[in-house]
């Protein structure tokens, strides 16, 4: 008998708009042990099918149908009864660590709960056992961590902490919903490998909920894809990876940017001629507050430190990084938005940097910049028309208002956008069309240089390969240059000529695209890579994994800047790891090797 | 209401296909206010209590500060509200047409209130975005300011300098002013730094718009909408402030008058059964008040992005 | 955490002492005040007063003995109408029944306010909702000046179970009313406030993760819910401690319960500056104080402020 029993299940909501249905008489079941993938893209139902039958449906919702655990049926069976399974035979874990723990409990506090409610077990007993679990999710200093709040923690580290939560009672499933959805690809690999260590040694269930097939391909034994609320295909890992039968499926499959092989050509080859843009030796310092002494004090920060690099015409420069190593600081300091504390930025050869205000304007023609969330970066209260035209009004303030309307009909027929949408307003388009908006925006005056700064990375996949396609298409249209910033390292090999690596706001390996994932050569590069997890279950069963020991560290830590260079740590604790032609072209930060770094790491960790 | 209007149409009329029509956020806020029923009954209770203080003088057969000697002393039964008399609302203790004295205090505690609120908000919201705008050393400095003025009991400052300085509507004015801009340069220096750090002002930097057309186009327009709920909501506050004073029988001098003062007077006449004399200035007191809040409370529905 | 007190107490000092030079300029400049003889003051009460301040003294002199006096001995000086009596006599007389029906009130505005909305909160739409809101709604436009003649009205004039005034040392009938004029819309706007915020917690995504672990709601709503509610009651409390001893004068006036806010008001008619700046001073004081005390809470209720 399989563990979990969903029968014909159908959620629906009532709105203002009247009733939704999230999900339409889905059937599913998961067996003991078992880790099931539901992979579908946003507004799926992949999350309410199991908010449902864990009775955390939002108060509009109403669910019908059948969920049996153990043979019990779940479904409207009203909290005091579904609070004997929850928590205790079923677990769940959510996408979001940073908002998932109760802020003003500690760590301790928060894992003993639950023993108590469901076991009855408390005090020391209930304390040993959670040191325990933080220990076997690889916490380390877990005695001194249970006693920490949720904020004094990293977000892995959070989302480690849930886990362990989830895991305390040994239940026999567990629900995680988009668990590292939230997180960097290095922090993602280990709480995938961690989950993969549980299910074996507890015989957990695992009910994986995820947008992203790599993921699943990792972690699955069998993957039920939905849309729209509805069931589209169920199999094995393998069938679905190798064989899938639905169309939405292959879809999906082929919109998934691979790290191992550029699905896609890129359009137009980089002009040989010396570079249009140049970048020496930029910093860019913030003073951080911390909370120290009678009035607090500002610590320096350096976001971006020394990064030199240049770029040619009709070239893209991919740049990928973790979260704070300073990509996105780097393209506003490009672009004078903010300004940058020392070296020079050459545009066209003129120098960009301590230009004013009125100094810039002429140059802010060429230099456009694409935002993430495309919701953001449009102004709710201006017609999409209005924000593609904008730009016009700046540079070319003598086109009549019917040539601009001229302008900006074509433009938006050029990025597929229906132009009869032109009175239409942000909120009311989805975000992919947003984006497009976005592009328009950037493209309208046909710059030279465009900077796309995660500018795929709040879409679904199918709407990111679209958005993809397009800046591949306009580039090669209009010749222009293209920084492309993500922190997904797929998706940057599908459009970059040359890609940067980024590491606490320096530059650890620059190359062209193939290179750099085919013979990376520095650890940071090595680890990253092989932490990004690829959408085909027979390869990532034969993968081996570069894992470097301890956490992504916090720019303010002092020693993080030599993690991979620890033999100049005592020397010279502000020594800046220099940049070294391996071979033409590909440039490498100097490092020790993978050996020493990894004992050093050790060391760290141990003190 | 809607600056990019001209633009929008203008781009409207090249389209040969017929465009589809966009619903701005006003335009869903104005449709979500109108389904709100009991903020529509408000409005509508606010246009009458509005039209009462504007056009009530035309109805009332007695100027307010004109005494009826003959009635002083038999308030219980010569100055019962009548139609008869022309006294509708009946007379107050020095047989003053109370009907004549209501329609001015309406309109003087309306004044107080909207132009209170409107001196708390320019004076507030210039502050407030100034401060957010600018950032930094200028913003704690002036953030310090409003921490320092907020832990000062104002009301007791403010009837000193009217002991000080003589009752006036003007000190009044001023000291109200004084208190109330405060709360809202708060709201609105957390607003403008919200909008500032949105992505759409810094595309627009990087566009290349002029710093004092990104003020005009992008951040005071989505400033406007937390703007005029709070003010709506500063309105009846304003009006109980000056009630407050009034009731003290340090504001509005006779033979002026206000709500507050007028139920001053009401109060003490109770024990006596002259119920008409609280009954009428309370009644249009708790009316305007209520109204204030529920139109507030919806404006608040309908603008605030919270729900969206 | 003793370095917050410590910062909050930097930024408290500086304010006191605005207030007292604040006060103490407007006195000075005032027409009609002692500082400038336009009006005979009774010459006992110039005695004291030249005998306190130094009247011939420049006026920097003047205001550094008198912050020096209300700073190391809370002396106030003499009143300015009458001579046999110092503004601390008068503080010492009213203060302590301000402090008895102000504590009362403030206790009833917080607990039902907090119950109120508590319950509306988790028994959201329903017929105890509904009656919260429509009580806190209510409440919301009866300030104490219109509660209190409706209140007289009701229990005084005909009813006849209260009292219509007085102290009497604070017995309970004479308690009553006072307490209920001053805190009902205080009550309404905390029920409203911790109703809000209730609901917006109860929306995110700890307290989804704390049912998801099978916790008993009881648990969820005191051990997770309550603190997070509670932070923006919190931060409206400082606001409502002024507004209660603001409209401690009109209880003071209008139920003659001889609290300082009857000093204030007479003190105010008679020009007697010394008694409103003691009085105007002592509330400061006590605002900072109060504010300070919630700036603590605050910091013990969400540990991302305690450093």
């Amino acid at each position: 008998m399989a563990l979990l029993d969903v029968k014909n299940l159908s959620v629906s909501f009532e709105t203002g708009d009247g009733t939704v249905d999230a999900v339409k008489d889905i059937t599913l079941s998961i067996a003991q042990g078992e880790c099931l993938g539901i992979v579908g893209e946003s507004g799926s139902g992949k999350s309410q099918t199991f908010l449902a039958l864990m009775g955390l449906l939002a108060r509009n919702g109403q669910a019908t149908g059948s969920a049996k655990f153990g043979g019990q049926e779940m479904l409207n069976i009203g909290a005091s009864a579904a609070n004997k399974v929850r928590g205790n035979h079923v677990a769940m874990i959510f996408q979001d660590p940073l908002t998932a723990l109760t802020p003003h409990l500690t760590v301790g506090q928060q894992m003993a709960e639950v023993l108590e409610v469901h076991s009855g077990i408390s005090g020391r007993k209930a304390r040993r056992i959670c040191i325990e679990w933080l220990e076997r999710v690889r916490i380390p200093e877990a005695r001194h961590r249970i006693d920490q709040y949720p904020h004094q923690l990293s977000g892995g580290m959070r989302q480690r902490v849930m886990i362990a939560m989830a895991m305390v009672c040994k239940p026999k499933l567990l629900i995680a919903d988009e668990p590292t959805t939230a997180l960097d690809v290095t922090v993602q690999a280990e709480i995938l490998d961690l989950m993969a260590a549980l299910q074996k040694e507890e015989q957990t269930a695992i009910a994986l909920i995820t947008h992203d097939m790599g993921v699943v391909a990792r972690l699955c034994d069998r993957v039920a894809v939905m849309r729209h609320g509805e069931y589209v295909e169920e199999g094995d890992v393998d069938t679905i990876f190798h064989a899938p039968k639905h169309a939405y499926t292959r879809m999906l499959l082929d919109a998934m940017p691979r790290i191992d092989q550029p699905s896609k050509e890129l359009h137009i080859e980089a002009a040989p001629e010396k570079s249009i843009l140049t970048v020496t030796d930029m910093e860019v310092q913030f003073d951080i507050r911390v909370n120290q002494g009678l009035f607090g004090k500002r610590v320096p920060l350096r976001a971006v430190d020394g990064v030199t690099f240049d770029l040619a015409r009709r070239e893209t420069l991919g740049i990928v990084g973790e979260s704070g190593c300073g990509k996105s600081t780097l393209a506003r300091a490009v672009l004078q938005l903010i300004p940058p504390t020392a070296g020079s930025v050459t545009w066209m050869g003129q120098k960009l940097d301590g230009l004013d205000r009125r100094g810039m304007l002429p140059h802010r023609k060429n230099l456009q910049i694409v935002f993430q969330d495309p919701l953001a970066s449009l102004d709710p209260r201006m017609t999409i028309a209005a924000s593609i035209a904008e730009p016009l009004q700046s540079f070319q303030p003598n086109l009549s208002a019917k040539e601009r309307q001229k302008h900006v009909a074509e433009m938006m027929e050029r990025v597929d956008l229906d132009p009869r949408m032109i009175n239409r307003y942000p909120h009311e388009l989805s975000g992919g069309q947003n984006q497009r908006v976005g592009i328009a925006r950037a493209m309208i005056n046909k710059p030279e240089l465009v900077i796309c700064d995660e500018a795929v990375s709040a879409l679904d996949v199918s709407i990111q390969a679209q958005i993809i396609d397009l800046l591949k298409e306009l580039q090669a249209d209009m010749g222009l240059s293209m920084m492309f910033i993500s922190h997904d390292l797929s998706v940057v090999r599908d459009i970059s000529h040359r890609i940067m690596v980024l590491y606490l706001g320096r530059i650890v390996e620059l190359t062209d695209r193939d290179t750099i994932y085919e013979r990376p050569v520095h650890p940071y590069t090595q680890s990253l890579i092989s932490a990004v997890p690829i959408p085909d279950p027979r390869i990532e069963r034969t993968r081996q994994r570069l894992r470097l020991p301890g956490e992504l560290p916090s720019p303010l830590d002092p020693g993080a800047g030599l993690r991979f260079l620890p033999s100049r740590r005592h020397s010279d604790p502000h020594y800046r790891p220099a940049l070294q032609e391996v071979a033409p072209g590909h440039w490498v930060a100097e490092h020790d090797s993978i050996e020493a770094i990894m004992q050093a790491e050790e060391m760290r960790i141990a003190v | 209401m809607f600056p990019n209007r001209a633009a929008v149409e203008s781009v409207g009329d090249a389209i040969e296909l017929a465009p589809i029509k966009g619903r701005s956020l006003w335009a869903d806020a104005r449709a979500r206010f109108f389904r709100n029923r009991a903020a529509v009954v408000a409005l509508i209770a606010l246009g009458l209590v509005g039209a009462f203080a504007l056009f009530g003088g035309i109805f009332a057969q007695y100027e307010p500060d004109f005494v009826n000697f003959s009635l002083i002393g038999s308030n219980a039964y010569l100055g019962v509200p009548s139609t008869e008399t022309g006294h509708y609302f009946g007379t107050d203790s020095n047989g003053r047409d109370l009907f004549a004295r209501t329609v001015q205090g309406t309109g003087i505690s309306l004044m107080v209130g909207i132009v209170g609120a409107l001196v708390a908000v320019i004076v507030g919201t210039l502050y407030g975005a100034t401060a957010g705008y600018y950032g930094g050393r200028v913003d704690g400095l002036m953030m310090r300011i409003v921490d320092v003025l907020m832990s000062i009991p104002f009301m007791f400052v403010l009837i000193l300098m009217l002991v000080i300085f003589g009752r006036s509507i003007f000190m009044l004015f001023l000291g109200i002013g004084l208190i109330s801009w405060l709360d809202m340069a708060r709201i609105a220096r957390g607003q403008t730094l919200t909008i500032k750090n949105k992505e759409f002002v810094e595309v627009a930097v990087a566009i290349g718009v002029h710093p004092a057309k990104i003020i005009l186009r992008h951040i005071v327009p989505n400033l406007l909408g937390i703007v005029i709920v709070y003010a709506t909501l500063l309105v009846p506050n304003m009006i109980i402030f000056e009630s407050f004073i009034s009731f003290l029988g340090l504001g509005v001098q006779e033979p002026a008058t206000s709500l507050g003062a007028l139920i001053n007077e009401g109060s003490r006449t109770m024990q006596f059964g002259y119920y008409w004399q609280i009954g009428f200035p309370l009644f249009f007191f708790v009316v305007t008040i209520f109204a204030f809040f529920f139109v507030g409370d919806g404006l608040r529905d309908a603008l605030d992005p919270k729900d969206r | 955490m003793l370095s917050f007190i410590f910062r909050r107490l930097a930024v408290a000092v500086p304010t006191l002492l605005i207030l007292v030079v604040l006060s103490f300029v407007l006195m000075y400049s005032a027409p009609g005040g002692p500082f400038n003889s336009e009006r005979p003051l009774p010459p006992e009460v110039l005695a004291n007063i030249e005998a306190k301040y130094g009247l011939d003294q420049p006026f920097w002199k003047q205001i550094v003995n008198y912050v020096v006096s209300v700073v190391t001995q809370f002396d106030f000086g003499p009143s300015f109408q009458y001579k046999d009596r110092t503004v601390n006599d008068v503080i010492a007389q009213g203060f302590p029944v301000t402090l008895t029906y102000g504590f009362w009130s403030f206790v009833v505005a917080v607990t039902v306010g907090v119950s109120l909305g508590v319950a509306a909160a988790i028994r959201q739409n329903t017929w105890l909702d509904y009656l919260a809101v429509g009580i806190s709604i209510g409440a919301q436009v009866l300030p104490n000046f219109v509660m209190a003649p409706i209140l007289l009205l009701i229990f005084t004039l005909w009813l006849g179970w209260l009292p219509g005034g007085g102290w009497q040392g604070g017995q309970w009938q004479f308690l009553i009313m006072p307490v209920i004029a001053l805190s009902t819309s205080y009550m309404a706007s905390i029920a409203r406030i911790t109703r809000s915020s209730m609901l917006e917690v109860l929306n995110t995504n700890f307290i989804r993760t704390a049912r998801a672990k099978g916790l008993p709601m009881r648990r969820v709503i005191w051990r997770h819910a309550m603190k997070p509610t509670m932070l923006p009651v919190l931060s409206y409390l400082g606001p409502a401690f002024v507004g209660m001893i603001t409209g401690s004068v009109i209880i003071d006036v209008f139920f003659s319960t001889g609290g300082i806010g009857q000093f204030f008001v007479n003190s105010a008619f008679n020009r007697d500056y010394s008694v409103i700046m003691g009085i105007t001073i002592l509330v400061g004081t006590l605002t900072i104080l109060f504010n300070l005390l919630v700036d603590i809470l605050y910091a013990w209720l969400d540990p991302k402020i305690r450093y």
